[in-house]
Parts: C-alpha cells; structure tokens; sequence
C-alpha cells in the first residue's frame, strides 16, 4: 500500500476534510447566529416562587434567551434537596446528571432594573406565562422595555371663550372597528392667558363588560398614534441635522470666508505672491509655446518621412499638453487684476460675508423656532407601559414619575398570540432597519448604513487607488527594468512588504498620512526655507534633471549592438542622478515658501486628520504587493509570439504593453484586485489608527460641492464588530448584533469578490474566444 | 481552383550520383566540408541573379548571440516581385537571417551584428535607424498562427492601428481589401466582430497573412508558415502565397523541399549559418552546381 502512494491519499483526503469541515463550521456558525437575531422571542410572565411560604411570589416580564446547568452553591443544593424530599421540585428544573438548571431572561428596562439580563433558576419559577397583552418595545436610548399598555395620554391645546367653565367628561368613541372609553378633561393652560387650555385625552385600559381585555383599546390607540409621532420625529431630526446643519456649515464657511481674505490681503501687501504668480505664469506660456513648437517640428519631420503619425499622434498630444497648462492656469492665481486683496477689495468681501451671516442667522433661528413648536406637541403625547410591578416606562432616568413620550419608540412588537405572518413581518422589518437605518443607543441598536456604506466606499477607492499603481510598478518590473540583482532584490523587498504586521502600516498612515501630509495640506510647510535659497536649490535640481537627460541618451547604446561596460556605468549614474534630482524635488516642495495650505484660514484640521482618503492610502499600501505580483505573474504569461507579432507589425514597446500584454493579463490582473479587495475590506487595526470612527457624524459622500468628502472620517464594518463585541456599554446585549454585522461583513466581502470574479470570467472568456 | 505549382516535378527528378555508394564513406562535399572544418568558403551564388533587382541586399552580414557566432558573412540579394526560398537544415540560422531583416533579433538580450544590410538601398542596422518605422515596411507571419486577442477585424488593421489611422472607412476598406488578398473575406465577412481566436488554423494563419500585407509592406516575411497545419490548410496557404507573390516580394523560410521548389522562385540553401548555393528555384532542384545541394534536395543528406 505504501509502495502505491495510498497512505497519502488518505492523509491528503483527510486533512482537506478538516479544512473543509473548519471553513463550513465557520460560515454555518456565523449565518446560523446571525439570522435568527432579528426573529421576535416569546415574552414570558415569570412569577417566583416565594420560598418561605411556597405561595407565588414577585413576577417580572422577560424573554427567554437560553438554558444551562449550573453549580448552585453549598446553600441553594441543599434547598434544593430539601424541595425534593417534599416532593414540591418543579417538573424539569433539573437536567439529566440532576445538575440544577437556570434560564437567561432579558428583562430590559434598564432605568428601573440597572441590569437587562437575569438568571433565574428554574426552581425558583412557580409559574410561567405568556400573556397576549406582553409588548417589547425597541426604543431610541436606554435599550428595550418589556411591560403592558396601560394607557395614552394626548393632549392638545385649543382656543376657548374666555369665561367657558372647565369641562370634564367621559363617552364612548368608536376608533378601529371598537368602541373605546376616552375620558376628556380641560386642564389650564400652560399660557395662563385663559383662553388657551390643554384638552387632554386619556385611553385607559380596564377591563369592561364588552371589552374583557381593556388593554387592546390602549394598544390600538398608541398604534394609531405612533405613526403620526414617528413621522414628527423624523422631521425634528431631519430640521436639526441637515437645515440646521447647513445653514451652520454656511455660516462657518463665511467666517472662514472672512479669515481667508485677511490672510490674502496681508500676502497682497508683502508683494512677493505676485512675483511667485508672474513666475508661475511665464512658465506655463513658455510650456505651452514648446509644446506647439514640438508638435510643429515633429510633424514636418513625419510628413518628410512619408508617415501617417502627424495628424493622428502629434497634434492629439500637443493639444492634450496645452489643455494641461492652460487648466493649471485657471487655477493658479493670476497676479494682475481685481484678484489681488486690495484694501478695498478686503472691506468689500467682508461686508458681503457678514450680511450674509446675519441673514443665515435669520435662517437658523426660524428653524429653530419650528423645531420647537414640534417639539411641545411631542411632549403632548404619552404613553405608559408598565412592567409586572406596575412601574410605567419613564420618560428619561431622571424623572421617574412622567410617562414616556409615544415617540420614544422606533417599534413596539407583541410576539405572544401572534401568527407566524407577523412574525416573518416582524424579522423583515428589523432587517430593514438593520441595513438602512442609523445606528442608535451608542450602537448597539438600529441599522448600521453608515458603516456598510463606510466599508464599501473605503474598499472601492483602495482599488482605485492601489491597481493603477501596481499595474505601473508591475509592468516596469517586468518589462522596461533590465532583469537582474537590482530587479530581484526589490521582488524581495515587495514580497516583504506583504508580510509586514498591518498594524505597522497603521502606525506608518497615522505619522505619514494624516500628520505630516495632511497638515502639510492643510496648512502648509512648517518651516519653509528662505526664497533666495529655495531658488538656488531650484536652479540645483534643474541641472541634475538635465545631467540625467543627456546621459540616458549617452547611456543607449547604438541599435542593434548590445551595451558595453561604460554603458552600464552610465546607466547608473543617469539612476543616481535621477534619485538625486526626485529627492531634492521632494525637499523642494515639501519646504517651499510660497504655498500655505488650502485651508490656513480655518482653525481645525482638516486634511490633518484621520479620515476615508488616509484610511485608502494606508490599505493601498498595505495591499500593493499582491497586486504587484499578481500583475508581473499575468504579464509574464503573455506568449512571446504575441509581442513578437505585435513588434513585427511595426508597434512601438508602449503599444505593445497597452494593446497586447494588458488586455491579455487583465484577468491576471483582476485577480490580484480581487485579493487585494478582500484583504482590504476586512482590514481593521490599521483603520482604528487613520480613520474608522466608533461614530462618524456624516457621511463621505454628500450632495454639497465637492460631492466626496475625502477628509471625513467613517465606519467600518471590522471596526463596528469590534466595538459591538467590547466596546459596548452593555456587551451583553450587544452580542446578538456582532454575529449578524459578522455576517454582513462576510456577505459584503463575498459580494465584492463575486463581482470581480465574474468580470473576470467574462475577460477570459473574451480573450479564449468563443470556440477552441 | 488550385493552381498549377510552379516548377512542377522539380524535386520529383532523381539524379543518380555515381560516388554515392549505400555503407560506404560518406561523399567529400567542396563547401560544407569547409564549413564543418571553420575554414572561409565561397558561396556558389548563380549568376542569373545579377540581372535581378534586388529589394533587401545584404553584405557580409554577421550576427553572434551572446559569444555565439549564428551568421557568417551572409552575402545575398533579394529579388523585386519574387519569392525567396531560404532552405536548410535546423539550426541552420535561416530564421535567424529573417528576423534580421525585420530588426525582431533586436528583442533578445545580448545580440550583436556587423556588416551591412538595405532595404531598398536604406540601411537597416544603421544608428539613426528607426526600428518602427522600419518594421512597418516590412510584413511578418511566424511559425505558429498567432492572432491576437481581440475582434477579427482589430487584428486585421493592427499594423494601421499602431500608425495612428482612425478613420473608419479607411480601415474597413483595408481590411476587406487584404482579407479578399488572403482569400479569407467570404468565410469571415459576416463574422468580423467575433474574436479572432475562434478561427481554424489555416484561418488563422490566412488572417495573419492578411495582417502583414495590410500595410503594404516591401517585403513579406514568412517564416515557416505552414509547419503548424495541416496539408490542406497548407495547400491552401500556398496558393495565397502564389497569389500574392504577384505584388509582393516575399521571403520565406521553409523545411518542406517541396514547398520550396512549389512557390518559390529562388532558392538559398544555408548550412551552419553560411549560405552554400543561391540561384533560381529551377536551378537549384534541377541542376545544382555543388554537390551537397543536390543530395540535400534530393534528401540524402540534411
């Protein structure tokens, strides 16, 4: 057996078996826990057994969350023995090893319990309910409430005759198909004026003859109303975040507005700004005159050749190369005309800023005026929950005694006596808001949009960012460097970089990123050289780009002769300039007196932050090497006798690599994307440094100029689970969610890859051909 | 519709040589013997080709790979409007010696050559040479069919496609032109869009046909253009080179004697990157000046 490779197979077979069994053991878990999240449980009506009489005791509404056996204690297995021999042990209170059993109840109700989760052993329970009238209500703050209606309390305020009595009385009103008991008295108005009173309106829940179950009157009643409040609340909500916030943002961008014109009027008046933009200017006209002037001398020489590129390639480019410059011309500042800050100019645009604040501020105060009239007829409507002891749902901890506002409730469930339709309609729901709503209560509740669309958004802006430079440094690898020590030793290098822990890449993003570029552009160099030296400097790497140029032309050598000796010392000292030459250019702009950052004028940092476009970088980076070899790889199986029949039709080395070697390494390509995407996505200690937030206040993206908010910061769906699982103030509660934002994250990231995957499929499909 | 094959029953003929006797020594041959010992050799060049014109014109060409000597002093000219043969065995450097002409050994690392060579009296390895351009007067087909991965069409207007045309009907016009040249518009003329890919391969190898001539090149290259098909596929390519031969002037390496003697009209034998005869198709078969050439084509030494 041994001599025909069998063992092998079997020790093959088994430990791809284990592999595959860990993989479904993993995504069966995660589905398992994360779907049935959101399915409504059954609230029980749990009375104690009171010890010392064996009479019922205290009571509590909970829904069960799960059983286990437990070691009850030298003290509790005694009475619990002592319960046996009596005869009075309820039935299955103990497991089969006649180990005691206790039951996790969740019981909510934080303000009066403090804790929303309860043990109870299932020996101390004398019975167990589910009463219909049992509602969990899911609320904005304070985690969920369990308890019964009991009433609804809605007041509104009409005018009256100034001496009409105060009324009080009570009649039968028909609403839903029932006849419900309103009792309506006047009360004094909060005005005092007399004329305005308070009617208020009292749905009441007692049992009547027609109506054994008095509750159901409340329950309509508040379900009746709910609606109207929500939709109030979401307009309260809507008033404070976007009008108010716009208008905030505009005022805020008019003072900066003012400070940006001081700082201008000072450099006006210093002169040397317009001398930089004379200098700015001349290059880009002598730029473009050249770019002409090429395009003009190229073409004669074609046309004397006979050769059909001129009017193809020539002056395509050469137009592309004025476009350029022209678009840097609209951008940089001209230096003569009404631009400058003059004095006047200065006084003009301060005016204008400030009546446009005092307007915006005009604005701000009618907005806040309407918030709060619908805030008071919010405060109107209350509605009184109460838990087994009779305690109602406060409006906040620290006024006990005042009933909750109907609005406080984003959904009340009754999951006892109800079909298996509303439960479905129930598990729906909660989805819905779980994938388009805002997360509330510190995150452990409501929908987690913000953070998919954080992941999604951050994923796809790291593949924008990292494939075109993978492809680029990939392609030079393989292509244009000559194959050698050098060329191995950087393979080496980037092959590290991937294994690299990514909490140094977080670490690198947070110093590089965020605190020396950012702020470089936020507020420019922190210690710009002198601008004699700065141009000397200038003049310095002028010379080094120029010493390069004429010695890569020396370096060649001559056509169809391979290179010597000198040539290859050549070809190092053009290197070594040119390393010279980019470095000096980098010292050059990272010290320049004559930029201060594009937003000098505003006080917080804004690029200097942590944010989605640092945050991108920082995971570009990280992800660089897979596409780098995943691209050499791709390029690499491209048959020679492509090229070769691309060189022979008379293509130049760049049309060869963009028509032939791309197209056909693209699915290679799209590979790499794919692991990069994914390795991407799921990425979490390096975002906790550069930009995921435990809450962001907006989104990245938004429909003011310009559109992408690059410097905002945002969620993450790795971050999000981390947060929930230990961040949480009550984890407990919490856990739930983490398996089904787990799973959300493992469907995100299998839905990126599948797209990917098949745009790759139809590449190769494309470049196999249809038969063959 | 075939056509009738030039020089008909050219290698059919055998010549009985009287020193050529089954197990015994092996015959004294004047050239290559010279060859196999390194000594300078002469190339029996026929004189019938001085009243030729000629189109590449090569002098004294050496090539080395690396330290490897692959070309020796190769003197020859390529007629105008004529089909070259260049026939021998592997290793030869008749591959070699056609991508020379079109500069492709320019893409291997550590060649080097001396000597000269013209393409219609314009020098081919001189420094101010532009490699581009050079290669789109000249058209190439390689051994094995190598369409490119892309749109029937696409690959037939390539070479105009790199040069910068964009206009439509300028391309389409060009591109039915050369696939009617390739006898290949009526099986893809409805097909264009589809990929290249999924053609035969003699279709294939038509469609490459068709991409060397789109440009109107000055020189076909052809190298062993039908050594990856099938006989009739082969007959086929034949026939299309027979065809153009009438506008174009066309080089092509082949193994396959009968190739040679069938579409060509004149033939050069090389041995270890020498040339060893050079005369009209009809001579070298029928009555060669050298030896080694007649039991060469004759397949009794190679």
């Amino acid at each position: 057996m041994t001599a025909r490779g069998e063992p092998a197979v079997w020790l093959m077979g088994l430990a791809l078996t284990v592999s595959l069994v860990a993989i479904a053991l993993l995504v069966g878990l995660v589905a398992y826990e994360g779907a049935r999240t959101f399915w409504p449980r059954p609230i029980h009506l749990v009375t104690l057994a009171d010890r010392a009489t064996d009479a019922p005791g205290a009571a509590f509404l909970g829904l069960p969350m799960k059983e286990e056996a437990y070691d009850p204690g030298d003290e509790a297995a005694a009475e619990i023995e002592a319960l046996r021999q009596r005869g009075a042990l309820p039935e299955g209170s103990l497991d089969a090893d006649g180990r005691p059993l206790r039951r996790q109840y969740r019981v909510g109700n934080r303000e009066l319990t403090g804790v929303p989760f309860r043990w109870v052993p299932l020996y101390e329970i004398a019975s167990v309910e589910t009463p219909p009238s049992a509602v969990l209500l899911e609320r904005w703050a304070w985690g969920v409430w369990v308890g019964t209606p009991r009433a609804l309390l809605l007041q509104d305020e009409i005018e009256v005759p100034k001496d009409q009595p105060i009324v009080e009385e009570e009649w039968i009103e028909a609403a839903g198909g029932r006849s419900v008991r309103v009792t309506r008295r006047e009360i004094e108005g909060p005005a005092g004026e007399g004329m305005r009173r308070v009617r208020e309106r009292r749905y009441l829940a007692e049992a009547t003859p027609e109506d054994p179950e008095g509750w159901r009157r409340v329950w309509d009643a508040f379900l009746a109303s709910h609606g109207v409040a929500s939709a109030r609340l979401a307009q309260i909500r809507s008033l404070s975040r976007y009008d108010m916030g716009r208008v905030n943002d505009r005022i805020n961008d008019a003072t900066i507005e003012i400070l940006r014109a001081k700082q201008e009027a000072l450099k006006a008046a210093d002169g040397s700004r317009r001398r930089a933009g004379w200098g700015l200017w001349s290059v880009i006209a002598v730029s473009a005159f050249g770019a002409v002037c090429g395009a003009f001398a190229l073409g004669r020489k074609a046309r004397a050749l006979e050769f059909s590129r001129p009017k193809f390639v020539v002056w395509p480019r050469a137009a592309w190369c004025v476009a350029a410059l022209l678009l840097l011309a609209a951008w940089t500042e001209r230096p003569w005309g009404e631009s400058v800050m003059t004095p006047q100019r200065l006084a003009e645009v301060i005016g204008e800023q400030e009546s446009m604040i005092a307007g915006l501020q005009r604005e701000y105060a009618e907005v806040e005026s309407r918030i709060r009239e619908l805030e008071s007829q919010d405060a109107r409507e209350r509605v009184e929950f109460v838990q087994a002891d009779g305690r109602f749902a406060p409006v906040s901890q620290s006024s006990l005694d005042e009933p909750m506002r109907v609005s406080q409730v984003v959904r009340a469930v009754k999951p006892n006596g109800g079909s298996t339709g509303e439960a479905v309609g129930v598990y729906l729901a909660r989805w819905g808001e779980f994938l388009s709503g805002d997360p509330r209560d510190a995150n452990t509740e409501g929908g987690v949009f913000p953070v998919i669309f954080g992941t999604v958004m951050m994923t796809m802006l790291l593949s924008i960012i990292v494939v075109p430079f993978g492809i680029v440094a990939a392609l030079y690898l393989r292509e244009y460097a000559r194959q050698g020590a050098v060329t191995s030793i950087l393979r080496i290098a980037i092959n590290n970089l991937a294994g690299v822990p990514s909490i140094v890449f977080g670490m690198f993003g947070l110093a590089f990123f965020c605190v020396t570029v950012g702020k470089y552009i936020d507020r420019g160099p922190e210690a710009p050289i002198e601008r004699g030296g700065w141009w000397w400097l200038a003049a310095g790497a002028a010379i080094l780009v120029a010493g390069a140029l004429v010695m890569a032309v020396m370096a060649r050598p001559a056509p169809g002769c391979s290179p010597q000796r000198r040539h290859a010392m050549m070809g190092w000292a053009v290197s070594i300039l040119w390393v010279a030459a980019a470095a000096l250019a980098v010292y050059l702009v990272a010290r320049t007196p004559y930029f201060d950052g594009f937003f000098s004028a505003k006080p917080g940092p804004t690029f200097g932050t942590r944010g989605i476009l640092w945050a991108s970088l920082t995971l570009a980076l990280l992800t660089l090497p897979v596409v780098i070899v995943a691209t050499e790889e791709a390029v690499a199986a491209v048959p020679r006798s492509m090229r070769e029949g691309s060189y022979g039709c008379g293509a130049s080395k760049w049309q060869t690599i963009r028509r032939i070697v791309l197209p056909g390494a693209m699915p290679g390509i799209m590979t790499g994307m794919i692991l990069a995407m994914a390795r991407g996505a799921g990425e979490v200690a390096p975002l906790m440094f550069v930009g995921a937030m435990k809450q962001a206040p907006k989104l990245p993206v938004s429909l003011d100029w310009p559109f992408l908010h690059a410097e905002r910061s945002f969620m993450h769906l790795g971050f999000h689970i981390y947060d929930l699982g230990f961040q949480a103030p009550d984890s407990e509660a919490a856990r739930p969610l983490v398996w089904t934002t787990t799973l959300l994250l493992l469907a995100i990231v299998v839905f990126l890859n599948l797209s990917a995957i098949l745009i790759r499929a139809r590449l190769r499909a494309k470049n196999r051909g249809s038969a063959v | 519709m075939i056509t009738e094959p030039k020089n008909q029953g050219a290698s059919i003929k055998r010549i009985t040589m009287p020193g050529s006797v089954v197990g015994g020594a092996p015959p004294a041959y004047r050239v290559i013997d010279a060859i196999r010992r390194n000594e300078p050799s002469t190339p029996e060049v026929h004189d019938t080709l001085d009243r030729e014109e000629a189109v590449v014109e090569m002098k004294n060409f050496c090539l080395w790979y690396g330290s490897t000597q692959a070309l020796f002093e190769i003197s020859m000219k390529i007629s105008r409007g004529k089909v070259t043969a260049l026939i021998g065995p592997s290793g030869c450097g008749k591959s070699t010696l056609l991508r020379s002409v079109n500069r492709l050994n320019d893409l291997v690392d550590g060649v080097r050559v001396r000597g000269g060579m013209l393409l219609n009296s314009d020098p081919i390895y001189a420094p101010h040479v532009d490699v581009i351009d050079l290669r789109k007067r000249l058209g190439m087909v390689f051994q094995k069919p190598n369409p490119f991965p892309m749109s029937i069409f696409e690959n037939v207007i390539y070479p105009l496609r790199v040069d910068g045309e964009r206009r439509r009907g300028v391309l389409k016009d060009a591109a039915e032109r050369c696939l009617k040249s390739a006898a290949l518009w009526d099986e893809v003329k409805d097909r264009l869009d589809e990929s290249a890919l999924g053609l035969s391969g003699g279709q294939q190898q038509r469609l490459c046909i068709a991409r060397a001539i789109v440009a109107e090149p000055e020189v076909l290259l052809l190298d062993e253009p039908c050594s990856a098909l099938d006989p009739i596929a082969t007959l086929r390519i034949e026939e299309l080179i027979h065809e153009i031969s009438e506008r174009y002037t066309v080089l092509i390496v082949t193994h396959n004697m009968q190739q040679a003697a069938r579409v060509s009209d004149f033939t050069a034998l090389m041995y270890l990157g020498r040339l060893v005869e050079y005369g009209r198709t009809a001579d070298i078969f029928q009555n060669p000046r050298l030896r080694e050439t007649e039991d060469y084509v004759t397949g009794r030494f190679g």
